[in-house]
């Protein structure tokens, strides 16, 4: 039998699997990179059509997020706000700034000279009706998949505050996608809720850390009150499949 | 010898059978039913394998290619330019309107999301209904959504006659304006309850315009005679109040379904009187005789059932008139006499009739007695005088005054032959399919403009030069009454307009030469009426209260019988007749084109996607015999010489049943052709041909199902035709019959019992099945408590323990413990569950060929079983007993699909729910495989995206149209290629009531205290769902209440109380699958001196007769036998 197989034939085997692995760990280590939520989402960062600026408004004028995104805390969505909210201020306030143009031209619309009344050559579609613009088309930084059923409203008022999955949108002038919000992501939270449960009035307080003095763990005194809080409130984040996948 | 005693037993054949081929037990039957899905459903066809590998071949290139543009497609979010008030995205918006309709308006409430409506359901403030909805309402919001809906109005050329301009509104409108100045303008309407567009009739008939209404299916068509009879000032209408009543007899009136008008009321107040949850409830239990030609779902319900050939009812309510008049005492026996003679043809009923009458007469003003309304005048007339008798008038009957005072189609047609119309206006409907009797040709040759406004293209489109886009209802301003004219109902849009249509109310306002417009004309209606609500109230509400008149005045009845009116002759194989009955799919043929009506299983026949000639087996024998040699039928085909049904290779395969085709014929002119279908339960002589499929201009959906059954209709809407002739044309046509589908063989699947045994012992139900004989199924923990066996899932006998449902690190375990609890009793079989349960959970269709292969998707299963004793397992038996039972998945507590997936995709979650992850779904089909309910449905295709005829070119077929999207539910993933799906106890409405709750207590803990963090505290009370907060879509839409729904773990839920009765009980419970649907055993209520009487029910017997055959000899058989039903 000797002849028929070499003798290098004998370290066959070990390069297979030197081969294997090298090629495994290679694939396996670019999946994990190129291809996970931690890389792929986080850092997302488009141009939008208006260049809102969260940290002037919401960090330096402090906004509650609350005034714009008013659904967050009754619907599932956290709503884009309409052009009448952003116009409630700017109608007064840089009314005629070039950079809000795609904005007035949504909310106004038909409404040529702005006084709120249909005239008869305004109305373009003769319906008789006042139309607004065309939407602003904000660009989608955080998106859950179409098989995942995220509800904002029960997070927000359950003592989930917006930064445990958006960061410190007070701090950003752009925003961009700054959690993988993976399922990994998600169901950490899920198993050790303690870790961000925090007052009712605190939740769009971006900023807000549990106020500790100078000898004491910030960890350790956040996970005691988060217990404290998930005991009182009787919080009890879903783990099965159920809780997000319908 | 044991065995072969017990075989000898099963053929005597005393079992449950579920349909012919069931019956006929043939080893390729057996070999069928005992597959996972149907032969041909898990096959690839029509494609080679070498074909097959280049397709795959090429489509992983095309993968390959597609990896490189694997980046983040941009989406934008769109907000309003200023936002609608009331509407936060994500949070559906709910309004009150309602369902417009011939047969009363159905209040409705609909749910909206952005504008969008996605689901119906019926409006709890109407009293009736009790917030139930029929099947057409569950429907008919795909109507709105149907892409083959008239988007516009157009003008057919006048060069080709084939071209047609579109046309714009305003252009509309102009001509309208225009046709009304030149006059001579007439109007055919359909039927409508519409008090608004009524308003405008009058107006536009005091301005000279010809106002006629036709409907081919009137169900208010006795009204008018019966009142003419009796001396009522006006039209009378039968209104019953069955929450009043104890014994019931129909004559041929299927009040429970489609074929007659108020069902859902019908329904809710008729079972409500056979809710039986104790002995003393069974003791006031009502009692339903059902004297009927075709087998309905009412004589499904019915306690006991005759067969009678529709042109006999005649006879039969005279036989019964004398009889009830013999029994009251009257003294008139020259009247009892004639009444006699009359009815002297169905003498062979006597006794039947007799019994009968007396326990109709022994709950004196407490029963009632309900004629059909396709029955003659004279049968109404005596069912008034005996109702009246028996003093039931105004107890469980009211007839209600009607005022008619519109022209009939006939008198327009005259007119138009005198030169009286220059401008016909076609207001919905659909004349030219359905008045077949007319000639429209000539008729359209008469006539300069004609304009049909119809909510799609139809065959009266084809007649007409103008065709005007009619908005859905979900799209108009209207108003209306129910048909127990106790309330006025609202039409309010939730949407404007989706394409460039006007509704008929605007219409006829244009023609008014109004400006104003519907909602103003709405709104003007209400404010003249005397009403207490404002507008706005009324429309936030959706009911206002009316009082109708009634007429309760005694009549002579020597007077009214007219011993000279010809009797129909006694049907025979040369007289037979044929009863046209509206079909389940489409009613007139207005739905269709409407996929979920057409896919939705007919509740008796189980057909689909078609229509069929029923015929009894008596009548299929004889037709068997007559056309042996002419190989017409070839042989062995439904009944071979000995009269056993010998389904044959070609005739049953796959599941695709061989129908063949024959021609029933008046005369040369009117006949018709479709396929046979044996029904058992018919009267002998009767076939039952529905009107409404086999529409020739209809979308894609409605196009080439079932045959067009009008040619038999006359120009009185006569629906029982006699004297027809059959013969077969040696056709064949293959229907789609789900009934085969997921056989449950001879096991003790529903349990029924009647309301004496009941009394006896009401836990009649567990000492039947497996289980009542297997060790107990939870072993020592067997008589715990529910929260107590739902919260742990002891281990039982089992020598392991269960798995721990409980996640993770949670400690305790879930909060709530889901259950479902059916009570068969309260089910008619009427299927609107099947409807509501595909609208709420974005179910797909999948069309008449897939339904072929055994692929439907729907959640619930409305399983039918026939069961009879009168067969000796040769002949196919005549009279039977229907039992109805809505299956889907069961969310079993030690479930076995969930231990045979390998990649985890259905799991247990802590509140019991059996939760199917989608996108973790490889599309394996074990579970499927081992569920031994059958309720998991896998998705063969991409029924969402693609078009049910295009689905074998996979990637390359053509794309559905988007339109139908619009109305999928947001809270519902829409399931893809390869995935396996069930029912979730619809887990999007569990969740988001969770939230609610735990979101109010939160706030108001917030607001009320002051206090924030741990400060607050929350009890469990606060954050637990309250019972019956949460219902399911099939629950909802019951009208009564037969599903329940709730926490387990609550001991005072009504989900617990109807669990820890004595009728609940497992289904295939000895498998220890632990359901956690379980379903309340059927009790039947029978009269004891009835000649047709039995001491247990059919099926019931045959259990019996099955799972406990004698097994010591010959002797000791019989005598087992006459022992009765002990067990």
């Amino acid at each position: 039998m000797k002849n028929i197989f070499p003798r290098w034939a004998n370290t066959i085997p070990v390069k297979i699997i030197l081969a294997f692995g090298i090629v495994g760990g290679t694939v396996t280590a670019g999946i994990t990179y190129y291809a996970t939520p931690k890389y792929t989402r986080v850092g997302y960062k488009p141009t939008q059509p208006v260049a809102y600026n969260h940290s002037f408004h919401a960090g330096q004028l402090g906004l509650d997020c609350r005034y714009c995104h008013h659904g967050v805390d009754k619907s599932s969505h956290a709503n884009i706000p309409s052009a009448n909210v952003c116009m409630s201020c700017h109608k007064n306030i840089k009314a005629d700034s070039p950079l809000l143009a795609p904005i007035r031209a949504s909310y106004f619309g038909e409404d040529v000279n702005k006084d709120g009344i249909l005239e008869e050559e305004e109305d373009i579609n003769g319906d008789g009706i006042l139309n607004t613009g065309l939407p602003v088309p904000w660009v989608r930084i955080h998106k859950a998949p179409d098989y995942v059923y995220f509800n904002h409203a029960i997070h927000v008022n359950r003592g989930v505050s917006c930064v445990e999955c958006h960061g410190r949108v007070d701090q950003m002038e752009v925003v961009h996608h700054d959690k993988p919000l993976s399922m990994a992501f998600c169901l950490d939270c899920h198993r050790n809720p303690e870790k961000s449960l925090r007052p009712m009035n605190e939740v769009t307080n971006l900023a807000w850390s549990i106020a500790t003095s100078k000898d004491e763990d910030p960890h350790l005194k956040q996970f005691h009150a988060g217990l404290d809080i998930k005991n009182k409130w009787g919080v009890n984040p879903p783990l099965s499949c159920t809780g997000c996948h319908r | 010898m044991i065995k072969e005693v017990t075989e000898k037993k099963l053929d005597n054949g005393k079992r449950y059978w579920k349909s012919l081929d069931d019956l006929s037990n043939k080893p390729s039957f057996k070999n069928w039913v005992e597959r996972e899905f149907p032969e041909g459903a898990s096959m690839l066809e029509g494609v080679q394998r070498r074909g097959f590998m280049k397709l795959m071949a090429a489509s992983f290139g095309l993968a390959g290619l597609g990896m490189t543009g694997c980046r983040r497609p941009e989406h934008t979010i769109l907000p309003y330019g200023k936002s609608p008030e009331e509407l936060i995205p994500g949070v559906p918006n709910f309004y009150a309107t309602s369902m417009p309709s011939a047969h009363g308006f159905t209040p409705l409430i609909v749910e909206s999301h952005q504008g969008r409506p996605t689901k119906i359901e019926g409006n709890p403030s109407y009293i009736p209904n009790g917030g139930g909805t029929c099947i057409y309402a569950q429907a008919s919001v795909l109507d709105l959504y149907d892409p083959e809906r008239s988007k516009s109005s157009f003008i057919v050329s006048e060069e080709d006659n084939k071209t047609r301009d579109k046309i714009t509104s305003v252009e509309v409108k102009e001509n309208l304006t225009k046709w009304m100045e030149e006059g001579k303008v007439a109007i055919l309407a359909d039927k409508s309850s519409s008090t608004a567009r009524k308003e405008l009739a009058d107006q536009l008939k005091s301005k000279g315009v010809i106002w006629a209404e036709y409907e081919p299916i009137d169900l208010s068509n006795p009204e008018i005679n019966l009142g003419n009879e009796v001396g009522a000032s006006g039209g009378l209408r039968l209104i019953p109040d069955f929450g009043k009543a104890s014994r019931i007899l129909s004559l041929d009136s299927d009040f429970l379904g489609n074929r007659e008008a108020f069902s859902l009321a019908n329904t809710r107040s008729l079972m409500k009187g056979r809710k039986v949850l104790s002995a003393k409830d069974a003791k006031k239990m009502n009692r339903v005789y059902s004297v009927e030609s075709d087998l309905t779902i009412t004589g499904g319900v019915a306690d006991h059932r005759l067969r009678l050939e529709s042109s006999q009812f005649i006879a039969f309510t005279n036989l019964l008139a004398a009889e009830i008049l013999t029994l009251l005492k009257n003294s008139d026996q020259v009247l009892i006499g004639r009444l006699n003679k009359r009815g002297a043809s169905l003498k062979n009923h006597a006794e039947w009739i007799k019994e009968c009458a007396i326990d109709l007469c022994s709950k004196p003003k407490s029963s009632a007695i309900i004629p059909g309304s396709h029955l003659p005048t004279e049968v109404h007339v005596l069912c008034y005088a005996i109702n009246h008798a028996l003093g039931n008038l105004g107890n469980t009957i009211k007839y209600q005054l009607t005022e008619y005072n519109s022209s009939s189609l006939s008198e327009l047609v005259k007119s138009t032959n005198e030169g009286l119309v220059d401008t016909l206006i076609i207001l919905g409907g659909n004349p030219v399919f359905t008045a077949n009797d007319f000639d429209w040709d000539e008729i359209s040759d008469k006539i300069k403009n004609k304009i049909h406004l119809g909510s799609s293209i139809n065959e009266t489109s084809t007649i007409c030069n103008y065709h005007i886009g009619q908005s859905h209802y979900l799209e108009s301003w209207d108003e209306g009454v129910t048909w127990d004219g106790t309330a006025i109902v609202p039409v309010q849009p939730l949407l404007a307009p989706l394409f460039e249509t006007i509704s008929d109310l605007e219409l006829l306002l244009t023609l008014l030469g109004s400006d104003e417009n519907s909602h103003d004309f709405v709104q003007s209606l209400h404010n003249n009426r005397a009403s207490d609500n404002s507008f706005e109230d009324f429309l936030r509400l959706g009911v206002e209260k009316q009082n109708p008149n009634y007429f309760s005045d005694s009549v002579d009845l020597s007077q009214l019988i007219d011993d000279n009116n010809i009797l129909p002759k006694l049907p025979s194989f040369e007289n037979l007749e044929v009863l046209l009955i509206p079909d389940f799919h489409s009613w007139d043929g207005r739905f269709a084109n409407n996929g979920w009506m057409q896919e939705c299983p007919d509740p008796i026949s189980k057909l689909t996607w078609d229509n069929a000639l029923l015929i009894s087996p008596v009548l299929a024998k004889i037709l068997e015999k007559k056309y042996p040699s002419l190989g017409l039928l070839p042989e062995p085909t439904m009944l071979n010489k000995i009269g056993e049904i010998a389904p044959d290779a070609a005739n049953f395969d796959h599941g695709k049943q061989k129908a063949p085709i024959v021609k029933l014929a008046i005369n040369e002119d009117d006949f018709i052709e479709g396929p046979l279908y044996v029904q058992p339960g018919l009267a002998d002589f009767t076939i039952v041909a529905s009107l409404g499929l086999g529409r020739s201009d209809v979308g894609r959906v409605g196009k080439g199902t079932g045959y067009n059954a009008y040619p038999l209709l006359d120009d009185k809407s006569n629906r029982i035709v006699q004297e027809i002739s059959i013969e077969p044309t040696g056709g064949f046509q293959i229907l789609a019959n789900v009934q085969e589908h997921w056989s449950m063989e001879g096991r003790a699947i529903i349990r029924e019992g009647n309301a004496e045994e009941y009394i006896s012992d009401e836990a009649f139900a567990s000492h039947m099945g497996a289980e009542s004989h297997s060790p107990k199924i939870w072993g020592k923990d067997q008589e715990a408590d529910l929260k107590f066996k739902s919260q742990t899932t002891p281990r039982g006998n089992s020598s392991y323990d269960h798995p721990d449902h409980n996640y993770e690190k949670s400690e305790t375990p879930g909060l709530h413990q889901w259950g479902m609890a059916i009570d068969l009793n309260q089910c008619t079989g009427c299927s609107a569950c099947v409807v509501a349960c595909q609208s709420e959970n974005n179910i797909p269709i999948v069309g008449k060929d897939q339904v072929l292969r055994g692929r439907e998707m729907h959640w619930i299963r409305l399983d039918r079983y026939f069961s009879s004793t009168q067969r000796d397992g040769a002949e196919l038996p005549s009279d039977v007993q229907v039992s109805f039972q809505g299956v889907s998945c069961m969310h079993c507590e030690t479930a076995p699909c969930e231990t045979v997936c390998p990649v985890n995709a259905t799991v247990h979650d802590e509140e019991g729910l059996n939760a199917m992850a989608y996108n973790r779904c490889v599309g394996t089909r074990y579970c499927a495989n081992n569920c031994p309910y059958k309720v998991r449905r896998f998705n063969f295709f991409d029924w969402n995206k693609r078009q049910t005829d295009e689905l074998y070119k996979g990637p390359l077929g053509k794309k559905n149209d988007p339109l139908p999207d619009m109305g999928k539910n947001p809270d519902v993933t829409v399931r893809m290629r390869g995935v396996m799906e069930k029912c979730t106890y619809c887990v999007q409405r569990i969740q988001e009531s969770k939230i609610q709750v735990k979101i109010k207590a939160q706030r108001k803990a917030l607001l009320e205290t002051g206090k924030d963090g741990a400060d607050i505290e929350l009890k469990e009370s606060d954050i637990k769902v309250p019972d019956g907060t949460i219902k399911t879509a099939c629950q909802q839409v019951c009208p009564c209440d037969s599903i329940s729904f709730g926490d387990l773990s609550d001991p005072d839920s009504e989900v617990s109380r109807l669990k820890n009765n004595p009728r609940d009980y497992s289904v295939l419970g000895y498998l220890n699958t632990r359901p956690r649907t379980t379903f309340l055993a059927k009790v039947r209520n029978p009269n004891h001196s009835m000649p047709d009487f039995a001491s247990s029910p059919h099926s019931a017997r045959e259990y019996h007769d099955k799972a406990h055959p004698v097994h010591h000899d010959e002797d000791a058989h019989d005598e087992h036998e006459s022992e009765g039903e002990s067990h």
